[in-house]
């Protein structure tokens, strides 16, 4: 055990922390086929998960699922690109989007939570399943949203969670009220200490507003009457957008949430409007964007070999026919010529607004394809949807082999 | 050889391709079946190379089993051996002195197979199933190269049981073609890599795919000075794409073409596309064949950009197609390929259907006036029986 230890101490950092904990095992085994660089015990695994997604005929595809993504959260340690973990989230998530089985399943609920994670706005994705009724009759749901809550600082929304959660009768119930007492006890840690330091900085009140005094790794608070508390972004396992880190430094003001909110000091609470609950389409989008572009056309430039104004621009030929006289002080004829007529703008022209790829708008375009069946100009005649059901793609022989694997199991099975 | 004579080429009986009244979707083309055909799809099929006398045709197929038929200048085909595996056989392939035929299998294993004793034994070990299987015969080395589904790409010395060498890739290995001193290898994801054997082999280039689909076939295509030049690539959309690997001009010369695809001119039906499963370059005339879901097989010149000949339909997904060494004789198998899985398929029995004997017809190829087409065809009845079928085609001197 100890060597695996060693493995353990020296990779901390790269270990995304999991709620419930890693199993060490797992977790040193993980690490230690890192460190060997041989991941076909991993690739075969996965392999077999993802046969097993598309053979499953029984009567709980959801548990196939839950295992594979269980065991990939706990095979990549650090999360990231290969551990394929977003793609699976998302693919399990719209898998089973329509079927109102498995709304109030924890294990769904726990994917949905997974995939809200990785998110760069979490509270986007909980008011989604609050509308389609996803998880609303199982306490973690109302937990990790009010934790969302908490973390952004909103306590009173966050109290307003687990009210919710009463309300709607959430299960287990011991669980909610536990939960909720922890939140309250947080909740008047809190504010007692703030109004501890209130106190204790009444002389420093004559600037109204004063560059936030930082404690390393502590909380940002302001002075003065603001009550407004700076989001804390430090990396956890979410996906931080940008936008946010940058606004850590400026001054404070109350912005928690996304929409914009302008301070009215006659309103008491700043309890920022929420969007309503309308019927939403489709979720909300889970990737940094900056790395999921679609390849587009880069620009739309044309080189011209003409330009417009009449003047021949011609490319240099490659093999001249004839020796060209090129006087010493010339530069050599290895320089092109500048195929760009600099009045003709082409290489400035707008990039194409490359369709964002999001979630929202795969969702929106799967449903919108099952609407339109029969419809379709061109029809695949094969199985797309096995093909491509789970997070890596199948080929014919892979599903065949697949098959063929399971009739052999079971015939041996039948035989012994 | 003027056995069916030079004018008119419809038919011996009257029962010409085009002016046949009765379809017969089993066998369209009217060709010789292959006797004792295997239980199975066919996954792939394999012409013995020039150094063997006569021809004799191996297929691998899902039922384990691996077989051997000689094909008669008669074009009637005697079977001759068969060996087995542990699983469903996914590629063959001969060796260049025609002695041994090599078998990958969904086993993880791949074995040597000696036509004179009629022994096979194990030559390669994988961690996944084998998709793949090659002879590679360089001037200073010799071996056989695999790609599996695990994830790797090795080159095994018969005699030993461990690899020569492994060479990773990114994805799983989907389909691959070798001709001395070039490899390709077609992955999952729409991975292309091309390999080069000289010296020993070692990856050459990574290529964007040209097509947007999932990779299906590949086959490399030589130049007048008979070098690999570049390759042939199928997905599962019904397009191939045809790259030139150090073309003059890529944009000019690379391009791709729609194929198996149904309902072409219809625009108020929808347009049926069908994968492609395999492709075939003649070894003469470097025309290429390829073979389709939707049960036709159709004949393109890739230098022309025409089609050349697109056959019936037959009532199957056609599976694997290849050459025989001088071009004279095409052999396709007509089987189930499993690109739309029904769960009962292929586990129930369904009344067998009559193998009809099968008459030759001949008929004048558009481009080449010269030839004539015999074509004997290949069918699988769900899992009873599988004819191999082949045409023949002979060059008129």
């Amino acid at each position: 055990m100890a060597e695996g230890d060693v493995e353990w101490e020296l990779s901390k950092e790269n270990i995304q922390p999991l709620r419930r904990g890693r199993d060490i095992s797992a977790l040193h085994q993980a690490l230690s086929l890192q460190q060997e660089a041989s991941n076909s015990t991993v690739c075969q695994h996965r392999q077999a998960f993802e046969a097993e997604l598309r053979v499953n005929d029984g009567e709980d595809p959801l548990d196939v699922w839950d295992r594979y993504i269980k065991w990939t959260v706990q095979t990549f340690p650090q999360g990231g690109k290969e551990s394929n973990i977003s793609v699976l989230l998302e693919r399990a998530i719209t898998r089973f989007a329509e079927e109102k089985k498995y709304y109030n399943d924890s294990r769904y609920l726990d994917i949905w939570l997974k995939f809200a994670e990785h998110c760069p706005d979490p509270l986007d994705i909980f008011r989604y399943m609050q509308s389609k009724g996803i998880g609303v009759l199982l306490s973690a749901f109302y937990i990790a949203w009010s934790e969302e809550y908490e973390r952004m600082g909103n306590y009173k929304k966050a109290d307003c969670m687990y009210q919710e959660g009463f309300k709607c009768g959430a299960e287990p119930r011991e669980k909610l009220m536990q939960f909720h007492r922890s939140l309250q006890a947080r909740v008047s840690r809190h504010v007692m200490s703030a109004i501890a330091d209130q106190d204790s900085s009444e002389e420093d009140d004559a600037m109204e507003i004063e560059e936030p005094q930082r404690i390393t790794l502590g909380e940002l608070k302001t002075r003065g009457k603001k009550k407004a508390v700076a989001p804390i972004n430090r990396t956890g396992n979410r996906v931080i957008k940008n936008p946010r880190g940058l606004q850590m430094n400026a001054p404070l003001g109350p912005v928690q949430n996304s929409c914009l909110m302008v301070f009215d000091e006659n309103k008491a609470s700043f309890v920022p409007q929420e969007p309503k609950p309308e019927s939403w389409m489709a979720l909300p989008s889970s990737r940094a964007k900056e790395n999921e572009q679609r390849p587009d056309k880069w620009t739309n430039i044309k080189m011209p070999q003409k330009s417009r104004f009449g003047q021949v621009i011609r490319a240099p030929p490659s093999r001249p026919n004839f020796q060209p006289f090129v006087e010493e002080c010339d530069l050599p004829p290895t320089m092109t010529p500048c195929k760009i007529n600099p009045s003709v703008n082409l290489v400035l022209s707008a990039r194409k607004l490359c369709r964002e790829e999001t979630p929202l708008k795969r969702l929106q375009s799967h449903q919108q394809q099952q609407r339109d069946e029969g419809r379709a100009p061109e029809q695949s005649m094969y199985c797309k949807e096995l093909l491509f059901s789970g997070a890596t793609e199948f080929c014919f022989e892979e599903l065949r082999a697949e098959r063929f694997r399971q009739k052999y199991r079971n015939r041996e099975g039948s035989d012994s | 050889m003027s056995l069916f004579g030079t004018s008119s080429s419809f038919g011996t009986g009257g029962t010409g391709v085009f002016g046949s009244t009765t379809t017969d979707s089993h066998n369209p083309m009217k060709d010789v079946e292959v006797t004792s055909p295997p239980d199975d799809s066919i996954s792939c099929l394999a012409f013995s190379p020039p150094s063997l006398p006569g021809n004799f045709l191996i297929g691998g197929s899902w039922a384990n089993d691996v077989r051997c038929w000689e094909v008669q200048d008669n074009g009637q085909t005697v079977p001759k051996a068969q060996q087995m595996h542990t699983g469903p056989v996914l590629d063959v392939c001969w060796s260049d002195d025609g002695s041994k035929v090599f078998t990958a299998s969904c086993d993880k294993t791949a074995k040597m197979w000696d036509l004179n004793s009629n022994q096979a034994m194990q030559i390669a070990q994988h961690d996944g199933p084998i998709r793949t299987i090659h002879w590679i015969k360089a001037p200073n080395y010799s071996c056989v190269m695999t790609g599996s589904w695990d994830k790797t790409l090795k080159f095994w010395d018969t005699r030993s049981p461990n690899p020569m060498m492994s060479l990773q890739m990114p994805e799983r290995c989907y389909c691959a073609d070798v001709v001395y001193p070039m490899a390709v290898v077609a992955t999952a994801e729409r991975g292309l890599i091309v390999y080069q054997l000289e010296n020993q082999p070692s990856e050459f280039r990574r290529i964007d795919s040209p097509l947007k689909h999932q990779h299906r076939c590949v086959a490399i295509f030589k130049d007048k000075q008979n070098k690999p030049t570049g390759f042939a690539l199928g997905s599962i959309e019904g397009r191939v794409a045809i790259h030139y690997i150090n073309p003059p001009n890529p944009a000019k010369d690379n391009f791709t073409f729609k194929c198996h695809r149904s309902n072409g001119t219809n625009t108020t039906t929808p347009q049926d596309i069908y994968a492609v499963n395999a492709i075939a370059f003649h070894p003469v005339h470097g025309t290429l064949a390829t073979v389709g879901s939707d049960g036709r097989f159709s004949f393109w010149d890739k230098d022309a950009r025409t089609k050349l000949k697109t056959s019936e339909q037959l009532d199957q997904p056609i599976t694997a197609c290849c050459f025989n060494h001088n071009g004279n004789i095409f052999a396709y198998s007509s089987s189930y390929d499993w690109s739309k899985v029904e769960r009962h398929l292929a586990w129930r029995g369904v009344p067998c259907m009559d193998q009809s004997g099968g008459h030759r017809v001949l008929w004048m190829h558009m481009f080449y006036w010269s030839f004539f087409f015999y074509y004997t065809w290949l069918s699988w009845d769900y899992g009873l029986r599988s004819p191999v079928l082949f045409s023949v085609i002979t060059c008129c001197s």
